[in-house]
């Protein structure tokens, strides 16, 4: 090498991404393709239809704004993953990550602002399907509008919480759209019944069931008083830890490491 | 101003990057040249960070790029121009660079200017564009943030002819306002225009360094392709000096430098019609350098490269 001195570049200026800056650009990417823009409209209109249909279709006493929300946060807890495994491997699947981790090379900085976007979409399609509860509320004409701190923050709340949590730890697992999506149907339609043929049989498996199985172990949310008990509060731990914490571990560390081609 | 020091890259038993240094200047445009798989694109990959170090280090003015804040602002990268959600538009790219980096909306129109991507081009979604559309896209993203650093994977590739003038242009003015460029390519013809330093690699070894003129003075005993009037007498004036001579089409080829054929054509006053260097091109070198290490279908190699539609090689 003929040079001894290489000129620094002068980097006191700049000051890094802001997180929240990260959050918008997340956001946006979010919803800016066609596949996201419209699979987001698709779900609250989804929940307008469930809405519309069930303030048709139920008794007049099922008419209560507990149930209607209760049904929207059921429709939310079965899409939102979805959204947020398209935001989050559509960076391996579509390539993009090249240039995300290029422009911010500190990955867990972008994928705590991926999970951040991801909580204030969930944020925003809940607000919106509350809003879709109260329509169908009005043209079901019931007027019991009651609500239950529990429903909120369980039915509600937490399972779209989980959910967000759950469609990022199978995105970060996979990081292949499809394989991600054909994942998240197995986890919650294939496993579930798999589980429930398991307990038929077996009277054994049965009692262990909600001990494994995450989405058995969730009934107690959305189902009764919205209160689990503190047994069924302690299959939810153990089943989120095996389906839950310990993918989201993986995936992370597998996010942080891979190399994006 | 990029330094690369003793960079090596291993994937299993497979070294695709092997003891690599060499130093980028500032207003220099330094050219990266080698054949599929030779090893350019990990190292273009170790310098931006995505792909880690098995030894050695690649600091960009002296950081490291992880430690470069808002790395946009300061180096420009284009590694693969299809690297990108096909359902966005040009725009709406170079929209999300923009807010990354904290620039406003405006930076996004002169850019596209810039590329001479047209506004009905520019809101098209990515998989209705071409491939020369693409880099252009790529190379205004790159330049997005007004790097002074740029760091380009093959950006003529998929150009036509007038594109890649129109980048020569645009890179050679960019490094004489003081900026730095690396850019590779597996075609010289690319590079050698352009390039005022070149490093050659082969099999993630860099097999020689150096501007043009030492490259090629490097590169083996001088040609000269000439045509006299009278060949005949030209060829026994030259033999008689002890400088062999074949016939080459109408003229002849000579052992010698084409000012040493000038010479002896003047002593013996033989009018020359034509005379010009018949050395090693850089195209000769090219090829003689890593001749030993071209593959074909070498599985790595085919990962490592983007899809090659240029095929003027």
């Amino acid at each position: 090498m003929s040079t001894t001195t290489v000129p620094t570049l002068d980097i006191s200026g700049t000051g890094q991404v802001p997180l929240g800056r990260l959050v918008k650009v997340e956001v946006r990417k979010a919803l800016d393709t066609r596949a996201g823009f419209w699979f987001a409209v698709s779900i609250v209109g989804l929940v307008l239809a469930v809405e519309v249909i069930f303030a048709l279709v139920a008794s007049d006493g099922d008419r209560t704004f507990e149930n209607h929300l209760g049904i929207a946060g059921a429709v939310l807890g079965y899409f939102l993953p979805i959204l947020i495994i398209m935001l989050v491997t559509s960076e391996a699947s579509q390539r993009n990550g090249l240039v995300t981790f290029t422009l911010e090379p500190r990955r867990p900085r972008v994928v705590l602002a991926k999970f951040l976007a991801g909580l204030v979409l969930a944020v925003v399609v809940m607000v919106l399907s509350a809003v879709m509860a109260i329509i169908g509320m009005l043209i079901g004409g019931g007027d019991d509008w009651g609500l239950d701190g529990n429903l909120i923050f369980n039915g509600f709340i937490l399972s779209a919480f989980v959910a967000v949590l759950i469609g990022f730890a199978i995105a970060t697992l996979l990081m292949n759209t499809p394989a991600a999506i054909v994942g998240y149907f197995a986890y919650t339609l294939i496993l579930p019944t798999a589980v429930g043929i398991l307990s038929a049989l077996s009277e054994g498996f049965e009692k262990v069931a909600p001990w494994i199985e995450f989405n058995t172990a969730q009934t107690p949310l959305f189902m009764g008083d919205y209160t689990p008990t503190g047994e069924e509060w302690a299959q939810i731990a153990t089943s989120g830890l095996i389906w839950l914490v310990i993918p989201l571990a993986l995936g992370i560390r597998r996010l942080l490491r891979i190399e994006f081609k | 101003m990029i330094n690369v020091e003793g960079l090596t890259r291993t994937y299993g038993a497979f070294t695709a990057v092997d003891d690599v240094s060499f130093v980028c200047q500032p207003g220099r445009v330094t050219g990266f040249l080698g054949p599929n798989g030779a090893g350019k694109t990990t190292t273009m990959r170790v310098m931006v960070g995505l792909t880690p170090a098995s030894r050695g280090r690649v600091t960009i003015g002296g950081h490291l790029y992880r430690d470069i804040p808002n790395p946009g602002r300061h180096v420009g990268v284009l590694l693969d121009a299809s690297a990108q959600h096909v359902g966005r538009t040009g725009r709406e790219i170079l929209t999300i660079g923009a807010e990354t980096m904290g620039l406003p909306k405006s930076r996004v129109d002169e850019m596209l200017a810039l590329v001479s991507l047209t506004g009905g081009e520019a809101d098209r979604r990515l998989r209705n564009y071409s491939l020369g559309m693409k880099q252009r896209l790529g190379i205004a993203h790159a330049l997005l943030g007004d790097p002074s650093v740029l760091i380009l994977d093959e950006p003529a590739n998929g150009l036509d002819p007038a594109g890649i003038r129109w980048m020569r242009g645009l890179l050679k003015g960019y490094a004489e306002r003081g900026g730095t460029v690396l850019l590779s390519s597996h075609l010289l013809h690319e590079v050698e225009q352009i390039a005022d330093e070149m490093i050659l690699i082969g099999r993630g070894k860099i097999v020689a360094q150096g501007d043009k003129k030492s490259l090629l003075a490097g590169g083996g005993a001088e040609k000269a392709l000439v045509t006299a009037l009278d060949n005949a007498q030209l060829t026994s004036a030259l033999q008689a000096k002890g400088i062999a001579v074949t016939a080459a089409g109408e003229g002849l080829s000579v052992e010698a430098a084409p000012v040493d054929v000038g010479r002896v054509a003047a002593e013996h006053q033989i009018v020359l019609t034509d005379l010009r260097s018949g050395g090693a091109g850089l195209e000769d070198l090219f090829l003689q350098l890593t001749s030993d290490t071209q593959r074909e279908g070498h599985p790595e190699a085919a990962t490592q490269q983007p899809a090659q539609a240029g095929g003027q090689a």
